[in-house]
């Protein structure tokens, strides 16, 4: 009976540890996710400049529309860490980037250079990254999501201090912002 | 339009939306869809579950195949080793603890196959254990040790021997076509989370795209260069999602494991052949060495596995092998004595070949090509839960299915493509047509032109001038360029450069930029194998690129394809939210459904009739091979008896 018993117990715990560790691997996972849609958009931030300088010789007649997306893009690297501020101003810089190409479409020659197409190439891929980041990042916190709401795992997630992850929904805005071609 | 929103999660962005959206007014109107929609989660579960079913069944497939091959093995094992005892008993004379342990095995072998066969005599549990574990046993510990011997020998190849035969090369980031592919590539390593995989071109004109490799972190994409000019950025997109889910999902340990089970087969037969003739010894002694090989040498070392994986595969092929040709050498005692010592040999490798053609082609291998193929439907669900596209898969599927050209060199591991190359053979697509010849004449007469013009020195040495089409002669010609290219004469290596940008040309493949460097003249002076498949190719631009590989993909094992049908997979994408073209949907007449099953419910009691012939077939081989056997011990034992006496 007292094997039966400790037996018991022994494998309890290492249910228990096996349970905690994938938490916080499931976690770690999540975060890591989180950062790599932070290396996208700082490469998007990195971008930019050298789009506005092939695009500046041909497109004379839109000074405004290549200050607005250098200045979404400085506010963009100002806002630093700080989410509420951030997320609001990458949403700016993506409009202001998706305003530029519609724009390009009326300069035939710009188009045609082979510097500027590379260079499209290269934001659109950005943005794709950073869509499919977000999605990664999405799909991590959801299995963590899971994982901490189904049953015998609540009560340990719940007694360790796991949190809920937020999912990372785009704005209405955003969905309005017309996207570059591809 | 609905549809498409629907299957699209909630929380993606507007991009993926617009782009699945390119429905034609076609698309619009029909909007009824399949009735038993599913979400990609659920895709993805089903054809996991899937995939241990099938598992299951390779598994027992796998152990029914076993029982005939052990016991041809056991028994020649057990001949093997009494011959030699025997040998070493006339000059050092072994314990007779030994003889007596052989006499408890025999007795004990022989009641219960007197049990099996005569339903004679009766047995307890345990004497018939004992008996079936001494008629089993070393038979399973052969084959399980070469089995492992076999992954333990690949697992350190690497894949750069594939590469070196695909002669694939790096994407350039100049090119737009090739920075969107190394673009895509890296997108969906993101979506998938997984480290991304280095990509490599192939100037092909076939269009596919393959994952090599043996886990995720040396995975390599290779990816033909007519995909990217046939496919828009969305399909291409998907397609690499399809290879990045496939990669994720584990399939290349699995399409390793599933490559190992047919070299075993064919390390086994060598093994076996090995006494009668040198092909065998080759292959054997490739093994060997290989095995040996210091591990610093790393193209080598991988060019190397890939030679002894295509040598091993292909010696399950049946056909001219050693043993045809042993016995067609003239007779002479010396020749009768070597028959009489390899008999039991003989026919044991006759009826291990039997018997693992048959149950290779008819059981084991459709149930490894069920199980290839519910990997290529859980990677086309993974591909829609990566990029939330059904359509742009479907589209790219279809379009990559029109074409039915091989990549060359890539024959033997068709398997691990995204469709089946349907020419299914390089050779098909390597043959001399004359077409290919006045080409090639034309090209390189063309080349000596560019080469005359270019370096003013007098150029002699092109007797095969425009309008020659004495094919071999160009060859040759050729040939003695490259040698001299090889050498690092300039003039040769310009000629060449010229040649191959014309063939290329000609043949409208886009020329890589850099086609010829010095560095890998150079580094194939030094004995670097990619460096000399990549000249190799170039020159092998003529039509001359020997397919080496042959016909000995895995497909050529089985009667059923590892690629599921083009139909059976768009029917799946539509069930999660692609727009099925109703063209692809075109329903076979009723008549024929009917003509068919009639002919299918004649023929399939033939077929299984035929199958049980085999079967007592082989049953009958394997009571031979026995009887071969132990009237050859018998003799043998015979002859040492009375050398014994007579010393």
């Amino acid at each position: 009976m007292a094997f039966i018993v400790l037996a018991a117990s022994v494998l309890l715990i290492f249910i228990t540890v096996a349970a905690y560790n994938r938490l916080v691997s499931l976690r770690n996972r999540m975060q890591n996710a989180w950062s790599d849609i932070d290396i996208q958009l700082k490469r998007r931030h990195d971008l930019v400049p050298n789009l506005v300088e092939a695009a500046r010789g041909y497109m004379q007649h839109e000074r405004e529309t290549l200050e607005q997306v250098t200045s979404a893009r400085s506010q963009a690297v100002a806002s630093g860490s700080d989410l509420s501020a951030r997320i609001p101003a990458e949403m700016l810089l993506s409009g202001a980037l998706g305003n530029l190409f519609l724009r390009s479409e009326n300069y035939p020659q710009l188009r045609a250079t082979k510097n500027f197409q590379l260079l499209e190439e290269q934001i659109t891929s950005t943005e794709n990254c950073i869509a499919y980041a977000r999605q990664f990042y999405n799909e991590c916190a959801r299995r963590y999501n899971t994982a901490l709401a189904i049953f015998p795992q609540n009560l340990l997630a719940a007694a360790c201090g796991f949190s809920q992850a937020t999912l990372f929904a785009a704005e209405a805005a955003e969905r309005a912002v017309p996207q570059a071609h591809t | 339009m609905e549809n498409a929103k629907a299957c699209s999660i909630s929380n993606q962005d507007a991009k993926l939306a617009h782009m699945s959206f390119a429905p034609d007014a076609a698309d619009v109107t029909r909007q009824s869809g399949p009735r038993d929609r599913e979400t990609f989660y659920k895709a993805q579960k089903r054809n996991r579950r899937a995939t241990w079913r099938i598992a299951a069944l390779c598994f027992v497939a796998a152990l029914v195949m076993g029982v005939p091959l052990t016991l041809v093995l056991t028994p020649l094992a057990y001949a093997l080793t009494l011959a030699l005892a025997e040998v070493i008993n006339y000059f050092s004379p072994l314990p007779p603890e030994f003889w007596t342990t052989v006499n408890g095995l025999s007795h004990l072998a022989l009641s219960v196959g007197d049990y099996f066969i005569n339903h004679r005599g009766t047995l307890d549990l345990e004497t018939l254990a004992a008996g079936l574990v001494v008629m089993l046993a070393p038979g399973i510990v052969i084959t399980l040790v070469l089995w492992i011997g076999v992954l333990a020998l690949f697992r350190r190849g690497g894949v750069g021997g594939t590469l070196a035969s695909l002669n694939a090369r790096e994407p350039d980031r100049g090119d737009l076509k090739e920075l969107q592919l190394a673009d895509t590539v890296e997108e969906m390593a993101i979506a998938a989370g997984l480290p991304s995989p280095r990509v490599m071109l192939v100037d092909s004109a076939a269009a596919n795209a393959a994952a090599f490799g043996t886990s995720p972190q040396d995975a390599r994409l290779v990816v033909s260069r007519r995909l990217l000019d046939d496919l828009e950025r969305d399909e291409l997109e998907a397609l690499l999602a399809h290879l990045m889910g496939s990669i994720g999902n584990g399939d290349l340990r699995i399409a390793f494991t599933v490559t190992s089970v047919f070299e075993t087969c064919g390390l086994l037969v060598t093994l076996i052949n090995s006494p009668f003739g040198k092909q065998s010894r080759n292959t054997l002694w490739h093994v060997v060495r290989y095995g040996l090989m210091r591990p610093s040498s790393d193209t080598a070392r991988s060019a190397e596995a890939e030679t002894v994986a295509s040598l091993l595969t292909g010696c399950l092929d049946v056909g001219d092998d050693d043993i045809d040709r042993f016995f067609n050498k003239k007779k002479s005692a010396w020749r009768s004595f070597l028959y009489f010592v390899f008999l039991p040999i003989i026919f044991s490798n006759l009826v291990i070949e039997v018997t693992l053609w048959f149950f290779l082609s008819i059981l084991l291998g459709p149930c490894l090509a069920l199980l290839w193929r519910t990997r290529r439907y859980l990677a086309d669900a993974s591909a829609v839960a990566l990029m939330r596209n059904p359509d742009a898969l479907a589209r790219a599927l279809k379009r990559l299915s029109q074409d039915a050209t091989a990549i060359a060199g890539g024959a033997w591991a068709t398997h691990l493509f995204v469709v089946s190359p349907k020419g299914d053979s390089s050779l098909a697509a390597h043959a001399f047509k004359p077409a290919d010849m006045q080409l090639a004449a034309r090209a390189w007469a063309e080349s000596a032109e560019v080469d005359a013009a270019s370096t003013t020195t007098g150029d002699a040495a092109s007797p095969a001038g425009p309008g020659t089409d004495d094919y071999t002669r160009l060859r040759a010609e050729i040939d003695a360029t490259r040698r001299a290219a090889m050498g690092g004469d300039a003039q040769a290596i310009g000629r060449l450069m010229a040649f191959g940008r014309a063939m290329a040309m000609a043949r409208g493949i886009r020329v890589p930029a850099e086609m010829l460097h010095a560095a890998d003249l150079a580094a194939a002076r030094q004995g670097d194998q990619a460096a000399i498949a990549r000249l190799r190719a170039l020159a092998g631009g003529a039509g001359q690129n020997e397919a080496k590989r042959g016909t000995t993909g895995l497909e050529a094992q089985s009667f059923l394809s590892f690629h599921p049908s083009l139909k059976r997979r768009l029917k799946r994408l539509e069930r999660m939210g692609a727009h099925y073209s109703p063209e692809a949907h075109g329903k076979t007449p009723k008549t024929a459904v009917v003509v068919m099953t009639v002919l299918w419910l004649i023929i399939a009691p033939l077929l299984l009739a035929a199958a049980a012939m085999m079967l007592v077939v082989i049953a009958m081989l394997i009571m031979l091979n026995l009887v071969f056997v132990a009237m050859w011990l018998a003799v043998i034992h015979g002859i040492f008896a009375l050398l014994g006496h007579g010393g």
